[in-house]
């Protein structure tokens, strides 16, 4: 008798976690891959995605499951997942989180906002949709917000024994953090019992969600030879707000003396000049706003601005479009918007 | 053989204890066992992290490796090389370009017949770079004179790593063996795996390490190691070599039955899938075996005779095994991760071609894909494409195509890449306020430069949209010392961080020309393009501005391997500069200790624990080294200094137009492996700065200058209110480190003084 409630047709119960770098998604597969393979004594294995990606940018982590005598040979990427975690929600504008999701999947978003609002971001139409507000947790617990994952995961995992997995966060910060035993314990259980679940019956004969494998942009006929980028400086086409997690540089542009120090330290180039006269009509540059497409949220700019004119905020959705001042490039045409 | 068998049934195996571990976790657990006498290793994906498992069981003291962290993978191959030759017993482990980087070395090792175990974590080689899985460097080893084993998974890396030693040290093979797997698929994938309970089961299998080899461990026996010969006698030496590469063939049988009755896992020479009555085939290496075994079931279910063919060794290549199981087959399609250009297909294609000329019988016919470069997936659904164009051939009776690409896509079009923004060069970077001028008296230059605000004005040389971390500081400083240059650069960066996130394809974060070039290599390289500008100029057939600047940048990693490189351009004295973003270590790569990590500090190879407290010897005097090869102007700056560094990077600009070389490093955050908060970054570089771990200082034709004085200015702060910012060496201020904490603060003052006395006598 299997303790996997579904497979495919190779045997398996598959699970993808989308999430950015640093929210600790590739620790949370790992862990919940061991669960099963260790305590429950199924086969199982786990990977990501790797590339030179750095944090805050994309990661996917996953998950197979099989009954202890299927081998697991294929290891290629899971485009077809029973389950979806995603660590971090504003990924969905740039990722197709749920791509290839079972029909009667399931996934399970970080986030504090209803199920109707997410349904229409994901373009979802069946299935299960969880929702769990693991930041909160794990601004609450003042833990991370990968174990309140976790959490959720058990309950939608429910072959799985949480009590496994409370033996391995004891196990694991015992030894080193004796501190955090209880408040890790707590947000895992928070997680597993807080995730909220709303279910629409997938119809007879229901597809699941298209998938399709990523093809480059590029190809033989289309790439300079020899790999030579002719487009100078394209990458200020890319959008990082989605690096961001959960907090942004505010400016008020009353209290602000244009001292540049936000300039000076800015890695991601967000501050906005602009050539003006002072009042005693001598040129002179003032910054007018900040260009939140490339703000990765670092806060470096609050550290070093010597007034009160940036502070940070706690991010809400619909602010940096609202509030964002363009650099302006030079373009020229042929710009791909 | 049968009698082994027989002896298998019999023989209990020995307890083992079961595990959810990578390929690499299961070579470092092999490694461990072991207790290898030394391993030298260069940190490079996807190999890297054997090393980093290693050391963080050092520091719990769970073997006794010395672990060397080398220069550069030639020389890990150099310290592999002195310690196999002294009897010891030696892992090495690596990837594409690091494997080709110490290829040199490989003959020589296999040459004078010293055994060693090297990992080859497979990875395409560049160029372009790409850090994903493919067998490009896998088939530069195939002439070196290695035993190759292959290990499809995770525990075939831990299977093969112990019979590798074995092996290598048999008195009738005495050559050394390269285990090889997957990149990612294999080395970072986690499987279920059994490993044995006791390091002394491993330990007793592989057995004591053979008598009677002369090396230079044993003073009573001096040995010459390395005569050089003429053709009659290296004939000779290769037929040896040769003669022992095959008996290695039927050793790596022997053991692996001995192997087998131990473990319970057999490894054949050849992993023959479901081949005994196959009439389509495909022969592959490593991970992509494993799925194609999933389509050949697929196929079966459908009657079609599918069937799978793996080596699990390669060198020897086992020929007579690979005959006998294509004797029936009619039709094969070898699918390669790596081309040998221009060789109408891959080097297997025509090996195994090769072995099946010698069976006049055989009407088997050969297809040829290169396929799943550079870490593309390969899926079971392409595995079944690939069964389909063999079954194509085997109805037809020939290859309409013998030899093709498999999984290229021709492109749209519409998508080709357009410029985006207005070339920007020229004027657009000339402020016209930053002013240096000659005093005629002293030969010292004079520099002016507005309030930073104004230099806003001036547009930065890279891009936003680049993909570094959040609060990452080679930005900032790289900026500000741009802030600093007039006119036209042309930069090269050298792997490492800052190239990694801003050339991303088909993406580029550079407004101005840019280069690449591995991370050994980029001062040579630079100092060929300025010397071609300039002959061309010279020439006239081009025109340049005189405010044309060249600008190399590197992170400390590549001042390590890179140091000779940069060495010889600085004694060249080309007109260039030189700019390295130090953030302590090799962050691109999953911050290994680099030779410029402090004392102490914390990194992924140099761990905190019971047996050992982060870096064991002191940091890198870079400045001093570049100083010493007397090239017009060195420096020091930082973020948490604008204008020193705005300046400097003036003066820097007019040493390179009118004398030569010049050097400047940065020091740089790294809060992802700083283990500080992301907004902290100018404040810890600040505490660097005003600790005197850091001094801001330069070395103007010789003569010394210290720009801020943190002592004069009464602004000095202890060493450990740096150190406190930051968690990779929060460790240093318990009290159990306190002697650790003193001798790095001894040698921080030491060099202070010294730097101090070089400020005050210009003759120092």
């Amino acid at each position: 008798m299997s303790l996997l409630p579904k497979t495919n047709e190779l045997g398996f119960f598959e699970i993808r976690l989308e999430s950015i770098g640093g929210l600790g998604a590739n620790l949370a597969g790992k862990m919940l891959a061991e669960a099963g393979v260790l305590g429950h004594g199924l086969n199982g294995s786990n990977f990501s995605s790797y590339g030179s990606e750095k944090k805050g940018s994309p990661v996917k982590s996953f998950i197979r499951f099989c009954d202890a005598d299927v081998e697991i040979r294929d290891h290629s990427p899971i485009e077809q997942p029973h389950v979806v975690g995603v660590f971090h929600e504003a990924l969905y504008k740039t990722v197709n989180v749920v791509s290839g999701l079972q029909p009667d999947g399931v996934v399970l978003v970080n986030s504090t906002r209803d199920f109707e609002e997410i349904k229409k971001d994901l373009k979802l139409n069946y299935g299960t949709l969880a929702v769990v507000d693991a930041l909160g947790i794990a601004v609450e617990e003042k833990t991370k917000l990968n174990t309140a994952m976790l959490g959720a995961l058990f309950r939608i995992c429910d072959f799985l024994d949480p009590d496994v997995m409370r033996d391995v966060i004891r196990r694991t910060f015992e030894a080193k953090y004796p501190h955090l035993v209880e408040a890790n314990l707590r947000t895992f259980n928070r997680g597993y019992e807080e995730v909220r679940f709303q279910t629409v019956e997938a119809p007879e004969g229901a597809e699941g969600i298209a998938f399709s494998r990523m093809t480059p942009l590029l190809g033989y006929e289309t790439q300079e030879i020899g790999g030579v980028i002719t487009a100078q400086a394209n990458s200020i086409l890319k959008d990082l707000s989605g690096s961001r997690q959960g907090f942004l540089p505010n400016l008020d542009l009353d209290t602000c003396i244009h001292c540049a120090q936000c300039d000076t330290v800015c890695p991601d180039f967000c501050f906005v000049w602009e050539e003006g006269e002072d009042k005693r009509g001598r040129k002179q540059m003032f910054l007018t706003g900040i260009d939140y497409q490339y703000c990765k949220g670092c806060l470096k700019c609050v550290e070093a601005c010597p007034t009160d004119a940036l502070s940070v905020l706690r991010e809400e959705i619909g602010f940096a479009e609202e509030h964002r001042v363009p650099q302006s490039f030079p373009l020229v045409a042929g710009r791909r918007d | 053989m049968s009698i082994i068998e027989q002896d298998l049934k019999k023989t209990e195996t020995a307890q083992q204890i079961s595990g959810f571990e990578s390929g690499n976790e299961m070579a470092a657990i092999a490694a461990a066992q072991i207790n290898y006498h030394i391993m030298g290793y260069f940190p490079i994906t996807p190999s890297t992290e054997i090393a980093q498992i290693l050391d963080r069981m050092k520091t719990r003291g769970e073997h006794d490796i010395q672990l060397i962290p080398a220069d550069g993978e030639h020389g890990s191959a150099g310290i592999c090389y002195g310690a196999a030759v002294t009897g010891a017993r030696v892992l090495n482990a690596t990837s594409a370009n690091g494997f080709l980087y110490m290829l040199e070395q490989l003959p020589v090792q296999s040459g004078t017949r010293f055994p060693m175990v090297l990992n080859l974590v497979t990875r395409a080689v560049s160029g372009p770079l790409d850090i994903r899985g493919d067998h490009s460097d896998l088939y530069y080893g195939l002439n070196t004179g290695w035993v190759i084993l292959l290990a499809r998974t995770p525990q075939a890396v831990y299977d093969m790593n112990i019979m590798a030693l074995k092996l290598s040290e048999h008195p009738d093979v005495r050559l050394p063996v390269i285990v090889a797997y997957d990149g990612f698929w294999t080395s970072h994938q986690k499987k279920r795996v059994n490993y044995f309970a006791d390091r002394k089961i491993v330990q007793d299998f592989i057995g004591p390490q053979p008598e009677g080899f002369p090396h230079v461990g044993d003073p009573e026996k001096p040995v010459t190691i390395g005569a050089h010969m003429n053709g009659d006698d290296l004939l000779n030496n290769h037929y040896q070599l040769s003669e022992a590469m095959y008996r290695a063939e039927e050793v790596f049988q022997e053991i692996a039955s001995e192997y087998a009755a131990l473990s319970g896992r057999e490894y054949p020479l050849l992993d023959l899938y479901a081949m005994e009555d196959a009439e389509v085939a495909l022969f592959l290496l490593n991970s992509a075996a494993e799925t194609a075994k999933d389509a050949a079931d697929q196929l079966r279910a459908k009657g079609i005779k599918a069937g799978v063919i793996s080596p699990n060794i390669l060198r020897p290549f086992p020929a007579e095994a690979i005959r006998k199981a294509l004797k029936h087959v009619k039709a094969l399609l070898v699918g390669e991760r790596a081309d040998s250009y221009g060789g109408h297909g891959g080097n297997l294609t025509h090996e195994i071609k090769a072995a099946l000329q010698e069976d006049p019988e055989n009407r088997t016919i050969v297809l040829s894909r290169v396929f799943g470069l550079g870490g593309k997936d390969f899926y079971p659904d392409e595995a079944v494409q690939f069964f389909e164009m063999a079954l194509d051939a085997a109805n037809k009776g020939y290859a309409e195509k013998p030899f093709d690409y498999f999984g290229c896509v021709s492109g749209e079009k519409e998508n080709a890449l357009k410029p985006v923004i207005e070339p920007m060069h020229g004027e657009t970077f000339r402020s016209g306020v930053i002013k240096v001028t000659e005093d005629p008296e002293t030969g010292k230059l004079n520099v002016r430069i507005p309030p930073l605000r104004a230099l806003t004005a001036k547009p930065k040389r890279l891009a936003s949209g680049h993909g570094a971390c959040p609060g990452c500081g080679i930005f900032p400083a790289l900026e500000l010392f741009f802030k600093g240059i007039e006119g036209d650069v042309v930069t090269l960066f050298q792997t490492g961080c800052a190239y990694v996130t801003t050339t991303g394809y088909p993406y580029s974060s550079h407004k101005q020309t840019f280069i690449h070039n591995l991370f050994q290599n980029g001062p040579a390289t630079l100092s060929g393009a300025v010397e071609a500008f300039f002959e061309k100029k010279r020439r006239g057939e081009i025109e340049i501005s005189d405010d044309f600047t060249f600008v190399m940048i590197t992170g400390d990693g590549g001042m390590d391997i890179g140091m000779g490189s940069a060495i010889g351009t600085a004694l060249r004295n080309h007109r260039m500069i030189m700019l390295e973003y130090d953030n302590e270590g090799y962050m691109n790569t999953g911050s290994q200790l680099s030779y410029s990590t402090p004392l102490g500090h914390m990194t992924s190879t140099s761990g905190v624990g019971k047996k050992q407290k982060g870096k064991a010897f002191h940091h890198k005097d870079t400045a001093q080294i570049m100083a010493a090869t007397n090239i017009p102007y060195v420096f020091t700056g930082t973020e948490a200094y604008p204008q020193d560094l705005v300046k400097k990077a003036a003066k820097a600009q007019w040493y390179a137009q009118n004398v030569g070389s010049v050097y400047g490093k940065l020091l740089i955050a790294c809060p992802l492996n700083w283990k500080s908060d992301d907004r902290l970054g100018e404040k810890i570089v600040k505490a660097a700065v005003d600790s005197c771990f850091f001094p801001l200082y330069e070395v103007e034709r010789g003569i010394t200058n210290i720009t801020y004085d943190p002592e004069a200015r009464n602004k000095r702060i202890p060493l450990t209110d740096w150190l406190k910012m930051m968690g990779k060496t929060k460790h240093l201020l318990k009290e159990e480190n306190q002697d650790l904490l003193r001798e790095f603060e001894e040698e921080v003052e030491r060099r202070w003084r010294v730097l101090k006395a070089k400020h005050e006598h210009p003759d120092l």
